[in-house]
């Protein structure tokens, strides 16, 4: 009987050649910028899963750029795994035939043409997930051979530092380097000493100095000049109807101008109320300018943040107590424990969509454009196996079961019309015909109506939590989705009812007078205010600032 | 590096004068290519072969001006007749091969409906709720097609004008905020022109039309190309086809695209683009000297 030698090393085996033929274009770790092309067509073979980073804010761009140049007889019919498809390159790969196959997050800024991809076969799915299903499967069945990541500093032994946009590169880093991946790190500067040690240098296989800093995108940052006076309506109304109702201690806001508003009420309307100190001490959410009043008037006790923004950096570092900052005074984001931190650890969720269907489910994804979703699926949805109790969290379990147990608070808000004067609430989500259309497994739906335990309109709330039939959670949305076709079925009747039973509150129910809602009430009404607010210390992005 | 969209318009724009400061060098090469002079009156352009010819010499003096002082687009979009000043500046057609084609193009068109065809427009409803209007109406004697998506919310229909005047009724009824007929005497963008279509390929078979040097953005299906087969087909076949112009302008936005010049006549594709693309800055060569676009480019290409 011979012995057959089974090797245990192949994948390490497989990266020891690669590294070795790259030998003539690395000095140690570190590659020339020139290079960089070379270094790719080197280490990158056909049919290779490669994670580029880029998520909605932050953006591996030379590395993305320098794939789409790379000689496609070389280097092709890649499986890119992305949490965000935001650059123009992104997707020029698959029409060059360098990559065929994607499996993503969100692709908002490239929507339309990934939907023109996949129903002209350049791009294949694999699957659209939440952040975290991403991330967990990079170390399960979508464990990469390569990742190409980006770093603001990094010394000669390769460790690097992330700062405030440190994000997602510890998780996709760590998927490749304990797995004989490959951990290739743009920079934006070669220093002799990093700030701190985001990632060790042991983990990093090959750097190369960009030719210019990453792209870094101010996302999470809201003109308060934009707010409106609905939106100030609302937000008095999930003041008094949801956050102080449901003693609400932690919260994940969404990006929008509802949420902004809310932010900026709390050091005005709040205090009106006598709330401070009773609610919403507790964050996870970017660090967005429009928080700074309320954080300078003692609102808020702590912030964790997903991502940086851009232009708070030096704020940030002068709060310590406040965000997450290292001993060397910039902040540490962590997209990944941002995600877990929504889900299990949080009180409430606050959100907007594009639509809502009669049954309460909601997407961004319209015809014609494949826009996947950013936190809002993870933070929005409800964690069955949390067992922590909080005073919020118990006020949603159900009288009549006694191994009942709490539930997140997840809050849709909208107005019931939208911006394009179409109604947000409908009878179909434009996302079942994108899903046939996208031969999609499942319909993209961003929120999940079982999820969903409020809505607010300009109309009132809707306590869908309170429901105990689908056809008894249509009436309360019908009752607060105004004239669109889905609000034109509620009746007097019909919304006496369920005011009576708490199913549905309208402003007068809450004590909110519609007269009041004004944009006086914001405690910043525009950019120079949040840096006065601010001390100073805030420094808006250019295209925020009124004189440029 | 600043990426910057050029706009052709097709027609609607067109007025006496349109012609006033074309280098007459391009006027004297339409009438040795075709034979056609060109009037520049309010006469003349009730001729498609006038107008369309006429919009196309203004356009191609005006590109030549601009290649002249350096620049060159990142991107291209034509809209309709306007597909060929665009390839030109994308460099697929040469000048003498887009007045010829042009030339085929309206001559074709005029010849196919005289009477009693044409477009109109509704505002107001998507393209999915105009779709069962159009379907309720529409008969083989009496066709109307849904055309050109201009906006999400803009839609125009081409066909027979009582078959449209229809749709419009319903529409209107609907809740459209406009709905009217378009001075326009073809049912362009409709299947009703695969005749001039199939004119059109055929001629276009004897025509060069090179790689374009930057993207192209195709009318017939909103995609952006790279190829010359993809340029060939979307001029010899636009007219069968809706123009996806708000399609075409998601994809130059997501492309990049920081500043769109729209080349004469007219400023409507630049008062969409203000309102659907706010983040895109806009220069219109109706209005604005070729002066004034090369300090505004200059001064942004710093910045962009």
């Amino acid at each position: 009987m011979s012995e057959v030698v089974k090797s245990w090393t192949t994948r390490r085996d497989a990266k020891a050649a690669r590294l070795t033929a790259a030998q003539s274009l690395l000095n140690g770790k570190f590659a020339k910028t020139q290079d960089a092309r070379a270094v790719l067509e080197t280490l990158i073979k056909p049919g290779d899963k490669v994670v580029l980073e880029g998520d909605n804010q932050k953006q591996a761009s030379f590395l993305s750029q320098t794939l789409a140049q790379v000689d496609a007889a070389k280097v092709h019919d890649l499986h890119m795994i992305m949490s965000s498809i935001s650059r123009p390159e992104h997707l020029d790969i698959f029409e060059l035939g360098i990559a065929n196959k994607m499996d993503f997050s969100f692709a908002g800024p490239q929507s339309t043409r990934v939907s023109q991809m996949i129903a002209d076969g350049t791009m294949q799915v694999g699957d659209i997930h939440t952040y975290l299903e991403l991330y967990a499967r990079l170390y399960v069945d979508l464990i990469p051979n390569v990742v190409l990541v980006a770093a603001d500093k990094v010394d000669h032994d390769g460790n690097l530092y992330t700062g405030n946009n440190t994000e997602e590169t510890p998780v996709i880093v760590e998927s490749a380097a304990f797995k004989d991946g490959i951990v290739i790190v743009q920079a934006n500067e070669v220093v002799d000493q990093v700030p701190r040690v985001d990632i060790p240098g042991g983990w990093v296989d090959v750097v190369i100095p960009a030719d210019e800093p990453y792209q870094l995108e101010p996302l999470f940052t809201r003109d308060p000049q934009n707010i409106t006076e609905l939106q100030v309506l609302m937000g008095m109304m999930a003041i008094r109807g949801i956050y102080e109702k449901h003693n609400v201690q932690s919260v994940n806001h969404g990006v929008g101008f509802n949420t902004a508003a809310i932010e900026l009420l709390l050091p005005t309307y709040g205090e009106q109320l006598g709330l401070k100190g009773k609610i919403v001490p507790n964050w996870e959410v970017n660090p967005t300018p429009t928080l700074i009043p309320a954080i300078e008037s003692g609102w808020i006790q702590s912030i964790h943040s997903f991502g940086g923004e851009v232009g708070m950096e030096q704020y940030i570092a002068a709060r310590p107590d406040i965000f997450f900052v290292g001993a060397d005074g910039s902040m540490r984001s962590n997209r990944a424990f941002g995600q877990m931190a929504g889900q299990y650890a949080l009180d409430m969720f606050v959100g907007s969509t594009l639509q809502i269907d009669q049954f309460g489910n909601s997407s961004t994804v319209t015809e014609g454009r494949l826009s996947g979703f950013g936190g809002a699926p993870n933070m929005g949805s409800n964690p069955t196996g949390r067992r922590h109790s909080t005073p919020a969290w118990q006020s949603l379990r159900p009288d009549d079961d006694p191994l009942g147990k709490g539930q997140k608070l997840v809050v849709q808000m909208v107005e019931t019309f939208g911006a394009n004067k179409k109604p947000v609430f409908v009878d179909h989500l434009d996302a079942e015909k994108v899903q046939n259309e996208a031969k999609l497994q499942n319909v993209p739906i961003m929120i999940y109506s079982e999820d969903t335990t409020h809505i607010v309109t300009e109309e009132g709330i809707a306590y869908l939590y309170k429901t105990d039939s689908m056809a008894e959670r249509q009436a309360a949305i019908e009752a607060i989705a105004g004239v669109t076709p889905v609000g034109l079925r509620s009746n007097a009747k019909q919304l006496a009812d369920l005011r009576a039973r708490g199913i549905v509150a309208l402003p007068e129910d809450l004590g909110v007078k519609r007269s009041a809602a004004k944009r006086s009430l914001l405690a910043a009404q525009n950019m120079d205010d949040l840096i006065s607010w601010s001390k100073g210390l805030y420094n808006p992005p250019a295209k925020f600032r009124s004189w440029s | 590096m600043m990426q910057t969209l050029w706009v052709f318009p097709g027609q609607g724009s067109q007025q006496a004068g349109l012609l006033a400061t074309v280098n007459p060098a391009i006027l004297a090469r339409v009438t040795a290519l075709t034979g056609v002079t060109l009037s520049d009156t309010t006469v003349g352009y009730q001729d498609p072969v006038q107008i369309q010819l006429s919009i196309l010499s203004r356009q191609l003096d005006q590109l030549a001006q601009c290649q002249q002082l350096g620049w060159q687009p990142q991107a291209v979009a034509g809209h309709s007749l306007g597909v060929f000043a665009a390839a030109v500046a994308a460099g697929s057609l040469t000048v003498d091969t887009a007045i010829q084609l042009v030339a085929t193009r309206a001559q074709a068109m005029r010849s196919a409906y005289p009477t009693g065809y044409g477009m109109g427009v509704v505002v107001g409803l998507t393209r999915t709720e105009l779709a069962p209007l159009v379907a309720s109406v529409h008969t083989e004697a009496t066709p109307v097609y849904l055309s050109n998506q201009n906006t999400p919310l803009q839609t125009t229909l081409s066909g027979a004008l009582p078959a449209i005047q229809q749709v419009l009724t319903l529409a209107l009824a609907q809740g459209a905020q406009h709905a009217k007929l378009l001075h326009v005497p073809s049912p362009s963008h409709s299947p009703l022109m695969a005749a001039v279509a199939q004119q059109l390929t055929a001629r276009l078979a004897d025509c060069d039309v090179q790689r374009p040097r930057c993207s192209y953005l195709a009318n017939w299906n909103g995609r952006r190309t790279l190829t010359a087969d993809g340029v060939r087909y979307d001029l010899a076949n636009n007219l069968r086809y809706p123009v996806y112009w708000a399609t075409m302008m998601a994809v130059a936005e997501e492309l990049g695209t920081q500043v769109a010049m729209e080349f004469a006549p007219g400023t409507v594709f630049t008062k969409l683009s203000q309102a659907q693309q706010p983040n895109v800055r806009t220069i219109a060569l109706a209005q604005q000297s070729i002066d004034d676009a090369d300090f505004l480019l200059t001064k942004w290409k710093e910045v962009l």
